[in-house]
């Protein structure tokens, strides 16, 4: 339909322009670095491309493009050998710097035996690289923050999942600002709701109601859960630190959930998430693990409930908003800073912008909807009862 | 992509300049209801908010975010009140400190 023909018949248009063919600047968390410590090479398919991850003799981690500049074998198939990647069909030996050191059957490396290599950083258990396709190193003041619970014995280690999600990664983006999604498709309930969005940083900060439509009465002697406290931040395109509390029946439990995603390519990407707990006494034990296992497997639920959306849904570059919907336009304003050459970034794309959200009639709406639940529950029980009742009579 | 507007704005009420009545700092603010606020900072309005200079980084990773200046939030609801920041009418609770009829 074209946008002439909208205009006469008052019916809407969905819009949208290609998938971008660039892939976002910032650093990009690869997963938990001591999988790709074992001395060997790994293939990661990412920003289009095939890389190679290894840990060379050095203790480096080291993310380079998978094929070989020689003939074009795969580095991630090879051999580390020292602090060198050895491709499996030459030999040839390529530093983590990206250069040829190396060519055990040659007198001399030829000139340009350069190829492409990303900046890493192996920080709180995780490997993250910079990528940025006008090939500069990160600028100062752009990093991704310390988490201290990762490497505190009062925390728990890191409970780690990815999923392979068939779509561009604007869609997970869109959560940051998307409050109603919560209530309809993650079975949460907000009550408060607030973006802050300034330079590389995107902030969601929200405040939550436990729903009792949708899950299992606590059992006996377990605190019931009443809700949640979170702030939610992305630290550059891609990367989302969560500071969030669940608040139980006389008890706090802190965690850090980690969302972050690299794309594969420009129709897919790669979502993760990690959470670690700290363990407090109410918890005792194993107590924290056991936690961090399950609420690893609530966000999985989470993560599998958006993917059934995104594979279904159409892209959308206008959509319609009312006045209790979030700042989507300007968080794709601010995500498009990621996008552009770094000399081309304006200021509206960085300038700081909040937007807190009125959740009063979203609240009303939705304490009605779980009164409805709750009481439907209740007679299909009540019937369940009454007909079981009647075959025993 | 090109970043489009938001149409809200262009249907509703756009932003309209607020000054925050302790520092002075000039932002866009935009009401949607008394509990909804839109607020657009310039860099300048940033390096002018005192409540941003004298703020420290709370704990945590993300304590490096500054939520909101409560001073400017005052001068937004005050603007709001005096009518030059139009509240559309609506069924709503209304401004804060009054009793819904």
């Amino acid at each position: 339909m074209t946008a002439a023909e909208t205009e006469r018949d008052g019916v809407r248009a969905i819009e949208a322009g290609a998938v971008p063919a660039r892939f976002a600047r910032g650093w990009h968390c690869l997963g938990l670095s001591d999988r790709f410590k074992d001395g060997r090479p790994h293939t990661v398919t990412a920003f289009g491309a095939k890389l190679v991850v290894f840990r060379s003799g050095d203790g480096r981690l080291n993310v380079l493009d998978a094929y070989c500049r020689h003939m074009g074998g795969d580095l991630s198939r090879g051999t580390v050998k020292g602090d060198e990647i050895a491709c499996p069909f030459h030999d040839w030996r390529w530093g983590g710097d990206g250069r040829c050191k190396k060519i055990p059957y040659a007198r001399r490396v030829p000139l340009r035996a350069r190829t492409s290599a990303w900046t890493t950083m192996d920080q709180d258990g995780m490997l993250f690289v910079w990528n940025d396709p006008e090939g500069n190193p990160p600028p100062p003041g752009v990093t991704i923050p310390r988490i201290a619970g990762a490497t505190r014995d009062d925390w728990t280690d890191w409970v780690w999942h990815e999923t392979l999600v068939a779509a561009n990664c604007r869609e997970v983006m869109d959560n940051v600002v998307d409050m109603a999604h919560f209530f309809y498709v993650h079975y949460s309930f907000p009550t408060y709701f607030k973006n802050v969005f300034e330079g590389h940083v995107a902030t969601q900060i929200m405040k939550g109601l436990s729903r009792p439509d949708a899950r299992p009465p606590a059992k006996e002697g377990r605190p019931g859960m009443l809700g949640n406290t979170s702030v939610a931040a992305y630290h550059g395109p891609s990367f989302m630190i969560d500071d969030l509390t669940y608040h139980y029946e006389g008890m706090d439990i802190d965690c850090v959930l980690i969302n972050c995603h690299y794309p594969v390519d420009a129709n897919s990407f790669m979502l993760q998430s990690g959470i670690i707990v700290q363990r407090n006494e109410r918890l005792g034990g194993a107590g924290a693990e056991e936690m961090a296992v399950r609420l690893g497997d609530f966000i999985l639920k989470g993560f599998e409930q958006d993917v059934e959306i995104w594979k279904n849904k159409a892209r959308i570059d206008n959509p319609l908003l009312c006045e209790e919907d979030g700042p989507v336009y300007q968080l794709r304003r601010w995500y498009e800073q990621f996008y552009v050459d770094a000399a081309d970034v304006t200021p509206e794309m960085v300038e700081r912008f909040e937007f807190e959200l009125d959740t009063t009639r979203p609240v009303e709406a939705w304490q009605k909807e779980v009164e409805e639940n709750l009481a439907r529950r209740a007679a299909a029980r009540s019937s369940a009862r009454d007909s079981a009742g009647g075959g025993t009579a | 992509m090109t970043v489009r507007p938001d149409e809200r704005l262009l249907d509703g009420h756009p932003m309209l300049p607020v000054r925050c009545r302790t520092c002075g700092a000039g932002v866009q603010a935009r009401k949607a209801s008394w509990q909804q606020t839109s607020v657009q900072w310039s860099a300048e309005a940033v390096r002018t908010c005192r409540e941003r200079r004298a703020s420290v980084p709370g704990e945590g990773p993300n304590g490096g975010v500054f939520p909101a200046c409560e001073a400017l939030h005052a001068s937004i609801t005050q603007a709001a009140l005096d009518g030059e920041l139009p509240v559309p009418d609506d069924p709503g609770p209304g401004p804060p400190g009054t009793t819904d009829p």
